[in-house]
């Protein structure tokens, strides 16, 4: 009676994994011999995976934070058409303009720990040479004005006044409080968030809350409502720009002193905003700025970074698949050196009813579960390496801190040990399915 | 001279379908010097529960025989039924799956593998992708095959600690696992002392008792006796 295809089909592979187990676990020095030479191919591959996997998940998951989302268009405008760009924000959820400039928070009248904004990690390292001020054309030196002042327990950041909520284009984290609100009435003392980097300035220094932004009409109270994961390593603030209005007239900031960061407006916009961005450049060119003055981009970062990123994997997936090459040549030549031992055996295998097949199939059977149980040991080693190495070196880079192996490495360590098992494989599998019973037997 | 005649009159003997008919099989090795023919135009028959014993010299085409009856290889002329199924040019993927069902295998040099326990050595004839067992029931089956030729305690054993005679019944406790209808063997007892030899032979006659052919090549004429049929294969002709 003819056995149902399924249960033949099963049968044949039961039969190849039962078989192809007892052949490894009869040579368990030749297995582990060809374990070794696959390992290095392996945990190659396993460790460029799980490297792209981290430095992808590392760079895309703060680039949007710090650049906004793709798709998004970005124009910059020099702050004499702040007053018409407010105007127009105002109310709008598709557009958000921010303004920015550098505040000092604390004592007034000092030189502030960071001074120029720098994050608190390099406060205070290195000479003070003369300082400088930077903008898209290039950086300069600052003119000293007076004396210098005294250092004191204050702050500087970075502040960011914005219209609207910009997290629909740069999705920030929560880390503690809350958001500004914008929707309540404008507080005249100004609500903030701050960003890690500026929270963490507040924690190392004891701060007296007054804010001094220059151009503004006097020193402001400011309230600290939360703390958010902006992406950005310097200290940074976040206020409603009508808040800092009331302390800074519009038409001011130009005044605000260019080398504390004052100079423009950023200007973000949903795509499809079209006529919102032709209506702004047809109000600004009437109050006599340039053409070119009024550029706008796309933001396509994440999308550059992904290709870049993929480039990199490839080059270095293409590396580690060199190395997995000597691996297979070492199944290969084991594998071969093992058909040859074993023609006996194979013989007799095909004389009790085995057919060539299976024979094939139970060589194959073999090599597949050395590449698996190499990938096995190639992803437990990456496993605890990652672990070992975050640990190590994640105090220096915080990025590095608690990262967990990447699934999709161990897949591709799976995948690898698989194909160098099926590679390594092939060849002594048709040797052994071409075996001779009559000659073997006879001998 | 009167022959006596007996009062009631001979009932004939039913007829019985042999398991293997070969006519005028033909085999020529090709070498490097000129074709040798081993085979020329053998003519052989086996019933169900016949011992044929196949006697000749070195060389002279006994074990080429065998492996043909055997499916290891193809005849180049003549006809080969089982039972009424021509498998004259069987393809080997159904010769693989005849040989599991059909054929037990007995040599000379017992062909165990030194890795695998007795039973795991007549298991292997199970273990072949030709359907499945369950373990359970496999383990039976080893059990009673090893029974059958009386080393069913020896199971656990690996064959470098067995005797040569016990090595040759787990390689026949092998070939009768799946309980074929033919059982051939080649040379079986060349590598035994004569005592052993005999309890072979007499463990593979024992196989015809339930109904299997036994086709045994051997140089031994005492074993041939034993036989039901003894032929002699001499110049590629059976006789």
């Amino acid at each position: 009676m003819m056995a149902p295809r399924n249960s033949i089909l099963s049968g044949r592979l039961r039969s190849a994994v039962i078989i192809g187990g007892q052949g490894i676990r009869a040579r368990k020095l030749r297995t582990f011999l060809s374990m070794i030479s696959l390992f290095m191919g392996v945990l190659a591959v396993v460790t460029v995976q799980a490297g792209a996997e981290i430095a992808q998940r590392a760079m895309l998951s703060d680039v949007e934070l710090q650049q906004g989302k793709d798709g998004t268009r970005v124009m910059y405008v020099p702050d004499t058409g702040a007053s018409i760009i407010e105007d127009a924000m105002r109310g709008r959820t598709d557009a958000v303009a921010s303004l920015g400039m550098n505040a000092i928070i604390g004592e007034p009248g000092v030189r502030p720990v960071n001074e120029g904004g720098m994050s608190f990690e390099n406060a205070g390292r290195g000479p003070r040479g003369g300082d400088m001020w930077c903008d898209e054309r290039g950086c300069y030196p600052m003119e000293q004005k007076g004396p210098e002042k005294p250092a004191g327990q204050a702050i500087e950041v970075r502040m960011q006044a914005l219209t609207g909520d910009v997290r629909s284009f740069r999705p920030f984290r929560p880390v503690t409080g809350q958001w500004l609100d914008f929707g309540s009435a404008p507080s005249l003392a100004p609500r903030i968030v701050l960003n890690r980097e500026a929270a963490k300035g507040f924690r190392m220094y004891q701060v007296p809350a007054e804010m001094s932004v220059q151009g503004a009409t006097a020193h402001m109270t400011p309230q600290i409502v939360g703390v958010i994961d902006d992406g950005g390593y310097e200290p940074t603030a976040y206020i409603r720009i009508d808040e800092l209005r009331s302390w800074l007239p519009s038409g001011t900031a130009q005044a605000a002193d260019p080398y504390r960061g004052g100079g423009g407006l950023q200007l973000m916009m949903s795509p499809g905003t079209d006529d919102l961005e032709q209506t702004l450049k047809a109000k600004l060119a009437g109050t006599g700025l340039k053409a070119e003055q009024l550029q706008s981009n796309v933001i396509n970062s994440r999308a550059r970074m992904l290709e870049e990123l993929a480039i990199m994997r490839w080059i270095f997936l293409g590396m580690a698949a060199l190395v997995l090459l000597i691996g297979v040549a070492g199944i290969l030549n084991v594998g071969l050196a093992t058909v040859g031992e074993r023609v006996e055996e194979f013989a007799l295998r095909r004389a009790v009813g085995t057919s060539r097949m299976l024979l094939a199939g139970i060589v194959l059977s073999e090599t597949l579960l050395t590449g698996l149980l190499t990938a096995g040991a190639a992803i437990g080693v990456g496993v605890v390496g990652l672990k070992v190495g975050s640990q190590i070196i994640g105090g220096k880079y915080p990025s590095l801190q608690g990262i967990e192996f990447p699934w999709q490495a161990g897949v591709a360590g799976v995948i690898a040990g698989l194909v160098a098992g099926i590679l390594g494989g092939l060849i002594p599998a048709v040797r052994a399915a071409r075996i001779p019973i009559a000659t073997v037997m006879r001998a | 001279m009167t022959i006596p005649m007996s009062a009631a009159p001979i009932a004939a003997p039913p007829i019985q379908t042999p398991l293997i008919r070969l006519s005028g099989i033909t085999k020529t090795l090709k070498g490097q010097d000129e074709p040798r023919t081993i085979l020329d135009g053998v003519n052989l028959t086996v019933h169900s529960g016949q011992s044929i014993a196949i006697l000749g010299r070195s060389g002279s085409g006994k074990s080429t025989l065998l492996s043909l009856i055997g499916l290891f290889d193809r005849a180049d002329g003549g006809q080969y039924l089982l039972g009424e199924r021509d498998i004259t040019k069987l393809p080997e993927r159904k010769a693989a799956a005849l040989r599991s069902a059909e054929f037990g295998f007995v040599f000379q040099r017992f062909f165990l593998l030194k890795h695998l326990s007795a039973a795991q050595n007549v298991a292997m004839a199970l273990v072949n992708g030709q359907g499945w067992l369950p373990r359970r029931k496999r383990k039976t089956q080893v059990m009673e095959a090893l029974d059958q030729v009386g080393i069913a305690h020896l199971a656990k054993h690996k064959p470098p600690r067995l005797s040569g005679g016990e090595q040759q019944r787990v390689a026949i406790a092998r070939a009768l696992v799946r309980q074929p209808r033919v059982l051939l063997a080649d040379e079986p007892t060349g590598a035994l002392d004569t005592e052993t030899g005999n309890l072979v032979v007499d463990v593979l006659l024992k196989a015809t008792h339930r109904g299997c052919g036994l086709v045994l090549v051997t140089h031994d004429h005492d074993h041939a006796a034993k036989m039901g049929s003894v032929l002699s294969l001499h110049d590629g002709r059976l006789g």
